[in-house]
């Protein structure tokens, strides 16, 4: 890295560099003795003290930030790691969080960010470049078991950082990068002075440091809480850090709570019961018990949100892959009109009162509706219809016969199975209504749920699968599901991991992906993916159901809880109104 | 007797042996693998599942894969859990005296109840009170334990009285230590409850039937017209003969003291070795699903060898040599 021509090409690179991010600086900018510029978190101002108690339905894997990979792990860790950059959760803006501002050079391919200077672990020691250079070591050790290296990959090429001073550290890409601030910005870093050792002695060892039969105590963090007790499959305790770096708007230093308690129980039932009997403070209720607590509000001294939607989606998927299913099959499969006829044909309003007790809407496109900068409302759209499914498949070729059953030109009797993962009561009861929908248009449909690991290796590996009803986790960058929408992509389901895309709508969405990960401005971006959702909702290689609603509860002693589609409150300023607990 | 106990133990090699090599290999050919969940990801690449795979073995032929197993668990190390990264023996240890603890305590209760009970309804053969009891041990024994689970579970959310589950309170840590016993009494009542009736049940019936079989011997009719008190005859000659086929079912029980919880342990949450196994094989942890098979295992053997100790105690008719 000391190469001289190198050092004269980043000082002509720094000559050029904008600033992006700091904040106005309208009101007077509190400030806490040991962290001059503290971030300050926008919420009502409120009172100190008091026990949340919440419940999780898994244990947590690891307590080592970088191999932790569910959320039963991470959401534990997040009270204890920050990262660079965060997302508001309101306005899904990333701002200034570890690093209190950052620069991007005018080719969008050098990021400098700077770190809140005063921020501390919790044994006293500073947070610096090093932590954050060490933390990407870590990640990028061979053997290290994360997936963090496929976050900080770009375009196939590592992502470059080095060590400016103490306080700034620099990111350099092979080209600019769109989702950066979300994807890089979103790096937690991890004491270098607690890990360093069990780094050195191998990946083998780093990645059991750090276990869940580590004393919590010996858990290192910079974030609110502290974690005091860990009782597997009971409960994790903890405590507020009083060296935390983020103030109310009174110039108070966060959190307000002086402990949180997750629960560890064994399912949402017994989750559920926990709410009830006032053990616990909150609870994501399922859309079919909307009503009943909606009813038990007054007597359970709780308020339950008509809460924003997931980001999650459920769908139905063809295979169009010639390695999975053969013509006849394939070929109607593969015929857009087809697709379409099928997805006019199901009818997401049973699904939203049968399956969501009306707590859904229906979805056309692979962005969810609580992702309100990307998503697309201008796609086709495919109400239930079965004339019109009935004209798309005669357009197609298929004839209804006299026995009522549907067949294409060749006269082969439309038939074929449609799985899903069994356990998953919502998917089986939406298989079974998109199996009588599609009998209707004169299609035989087996409905077959099987067991997930069985799908898994169906959908990844032999291919041998007809139809499928299943779901994806979603988040807010749409680029991070490139590799369901890339043709080369391995969960491009329909037909994954193409040597050259099959057909032109494809390369489209391929040529979208790539130019919407170089492209920094991100009101250029989202016209691309606005395209991508057009595309995808004109050829609907995926037919998508629903999107649910959330309905969280929240005991009314507590104050701060807003829900927002990334999250339903910032822990560190949930406060109690009256003392309890 | 020393040498039919050695023998006993030495028929454990073969037999752990065996249920290993068919229980790796079974769930190796069912399918998929603990990765599964992970390739639906979208943000793990296929590179890093692969990279998990060498990293766990998983890679390696079938044969390679059970013989490294074998190799470390004859040293007693018992391999790492892929989910959890950390050695199965303290992922075992750490919920082991739990199960332990709800289990010798659900029996002891369950023996003391039941042996009463059964003498009693021998002894009144047909009355009101042995009909009465019948019909609960009928009831207790055709009630699933995942019923009468959620079905108390449910009565201490209405009447509050009892925890909805758990093992301890969240101000556990802050208790002096009789306030901490009394804390796990009170989270142990619905599941000791729900163990012990179906196990009274159980015994109830089985000492009623022994004791009545045994009451219809020359012996006791000789010993009644010896002039011995119904109570000399019934507690000194008869139940100690009726208890002998128990005391092999008390080593069936001992066997069953950490698996037989399960499905309980999943219900109101109890932090056992159960729920644990349980969890593991839905998600195919492979070595603490195996881990848990041979201690099992070894514990059943165990049980019914100890029962069998017990039994040539009592008996002295019972020779082993």
């Amino acid at each position: 890295m000391g190469a001289p021509v190198l050092r004269m090409v980043v000082m002509l690179l720094a000559a050029c560099l904008v600033v992006v991010s700091p904040v106005g600086a309208q009101t007077p900018r509190p400030s806490l003795p040991d962290v001059p510029n503290p971030k300050l978190v926008e919420a009502e101002a409120g009172r100190f003290g008091g026990t949340l108690v919440v419940t999780s339905i898994s244990d947590p894997r690891t307590f080592n930030p970088i191999v932790a990979q569910e959320t039963s792990s991470t959401t534990p860790l997040g009270y204890l790691f920050e990262s660079l950059a965060e997302t508001n959760r309101f306005t899904t803006e990333v701002e200034p969080n570890l690093a209190e501002s950052w620069t991007v050079s005018r080719d969008g391919r050098v990021w400098q960010f700077k770190l809140r200077q005063g921020v501390t672990w919790y044994d006293g020691r500073p947070v610096t470049v090093d932590d954050v250079i060490f933390t990407l070591d870590a990640a990028f050790a061979e053997g290290v078991q994360s997936s963090l290296p496929d976050v900080l990959t770009i375009a196939g090429k590592k992502i470059g950082y080095r060590k400016i001073d103490d306080r700034t550290v620099e990111f350099r890409t092979e080209q600019p990068f769109g989702p950066f601030l979300r994807t890089v910005g979103g790096l937690q870093p991890v004491p270098k002075h607690k890990l360093e050792a069990a780094l050195r002695a191998g990946a083998a060892e780093f990645n059991r440091t750090w276990g869940v039969n580590t004393p919590p105590r010996e858990l290192i963090g910079n974030g609110p809480f502290i974690m005091q007790s860990y009782t597997p499959s009971q409960r994790i305790i903890y405590t507020r850090n009083s060296r935390y770096w983020k103030v109310d708007r009174r110039g108070q230093r966060l959190p307000y709570l002086a402990r949180i308690v997750i629960e560890i129980v064994p399912n949402l039932d017994a989750a559920r019961l926990k709410f009830q009997a006032r053990e616990t403070d909150v609870y994501g209720a399922r859309p079919r018990e909307y009503a009943e607590f909606a009813r038990l509000q007054q007597s359970g001294n709780f308020t339950i949100f008509d809460g924003p939607p997931t980001f999650g989606t459920e769908f139905l998927i063809f295979n169009m892959n010639p390695a999975g299913v053969r013509p006849p099959k394939l070929t109607w499969f593969q015929n857009v009109r087809f697709r379409q006829a099928v997805s006019h044909a199901v009818d997401r309003d049973a699904i939203i009162r049968q399956v969501y007790a009306g707590r859904a809407s229906p979805q056309w496109g692979p962005v969810s509706p609580a992702n309100k900068f990307f998503f697309n409302p201008n796609v086709r759209k495919y109400p239930h219809d079965p004339a019109r499914a009935e004209a798309l498949l005669r357009e197609a070729g298929f004839t209804k016969g006299a026995d009522g059953l549907l067949r294409d030109s060749g006269g082969n009797v439309v038939e074929f199975t449609i799985s899903t993962n069994a356990g998953n009561a919502d998917r089986e009861a939406i298989g079974n209504l998109v199996r009588q929908d599609l009998t209707r248009l004169g299609m035989r449909v087996t409905f077959v749920p099987e067991h997930f690991n069985t799908l898994v290796g169906k959908l990844t590996g032999t291919f041998n699968w007809e139809a499928i009803v299943i779901g994806l986790t979603g988040g807010l960058e749409p680029h991070n599901g490139q590799n369901v929408w890339r043709s080369t992509g391995s969960l491009h389901m329909w037909w994954p991991r193409q040597e050259r895309p099959a057909t032109d709508w494809e390369a489209e969405i391929d040529r979208l992906f790539d130019q919407a990960a170089t492209t920094v401005d991100q009101s250029k971006r989202k016209q691309l993916y606005d395209r991508w959702q057009e595309i995808v909702a004109e050829q609907v290689p995926v037919i998508y159901f629903t999107t649910t609603l959330t309905q969280p509860a929240f005991r009314n002693t507590l104050a701060n809880f807003s829900p927002a589609p990334l999250a339903f409150y910032d822990i560190e300023t949930i406060y109690y109104r009256t003392p309890y607990r | 007797m020393l040498q039919h106990i050695l023998r006993r133990l030495l028929n454990l090699i073969p037999m752990v042996l065996g249920i290993s090599l068919i229980s790796f290999i079974v769930i190796q050919l069912s399918p998929g693998d603990f990765l599964a969940e992970m390739r639906l990801n979208p943000i793990v690449s296929p590179e890093t599942v692969d990279q998990m795979r060498v990293n766990f073995g998983l890679d390696q032929p079938l044969h390679i894969q059970y013989l490294r197993w074998l190799w470390n668990a004859v040293r007693l190390d018992f391999g790492y859990s892929f989910a959890f990264h950390v050695p199965v023996m303290w992922l075992i240890s750490s919920r082991l005296a739990n199960t332990l603890l709800l289990n010798v305590v659900a029996l002891t209760v369950a023996w003391l109840i039941a042996i009463p009970l059964g003498i009693h309804a021998a002894r009144r053969q047909y009355s009101w009170s042995d009909n009465s009891l019948s019909f609960a041990a009928y009831v207790g024994i055709s009630t699933p334990t995942f019923f009468s689970g959620l079905f108390l579970l449910y009565w201490a959310f209405r009447t509050g009285w009892l925890p909805i589950g758990g093992m301890t309170s969240i101000d556990y840590d802050l208790l002096p230590w009789w306030g901490k016993i009394l804390d796990v009494a009170h989270h142990m009542v619905i599941p000791v409850l729900v163990l012990g009736v179906f196990s009274v049940a159980g015994l109830m019936r089985q000492m009623r039937a022994n004791l009545l079989e045994v009451l219809r011997h020359d012996y006791v009719r000789t010993a009644r017209s010896k002039g011995l008190g119904e109570s000399t005859v019934v507690n000194k000659h008869a139940v100690r003969n009726a208890i002998n086929p128990l005391i092999t079912i008390f080593g069936f029980e001992l066997g069953g003291l950490l698996g037989g919880s399960a499905i309980l342990e999943t219900i109101i949450g109890w932090p056992g070795l159960g729920r644990l196994i349980l969890e593991s094989v839905i998600q195919k942890d492979l070595y603490v699903v195996m881990a848990s098979l041979v201690i099992g295992s070894v514990t059943l053997v165990v049980g019914n060898l100890i029962g069998d100790i017990m039994l040539a105690y009592a008996d002295p008719r019972i020779r082993y040599d």
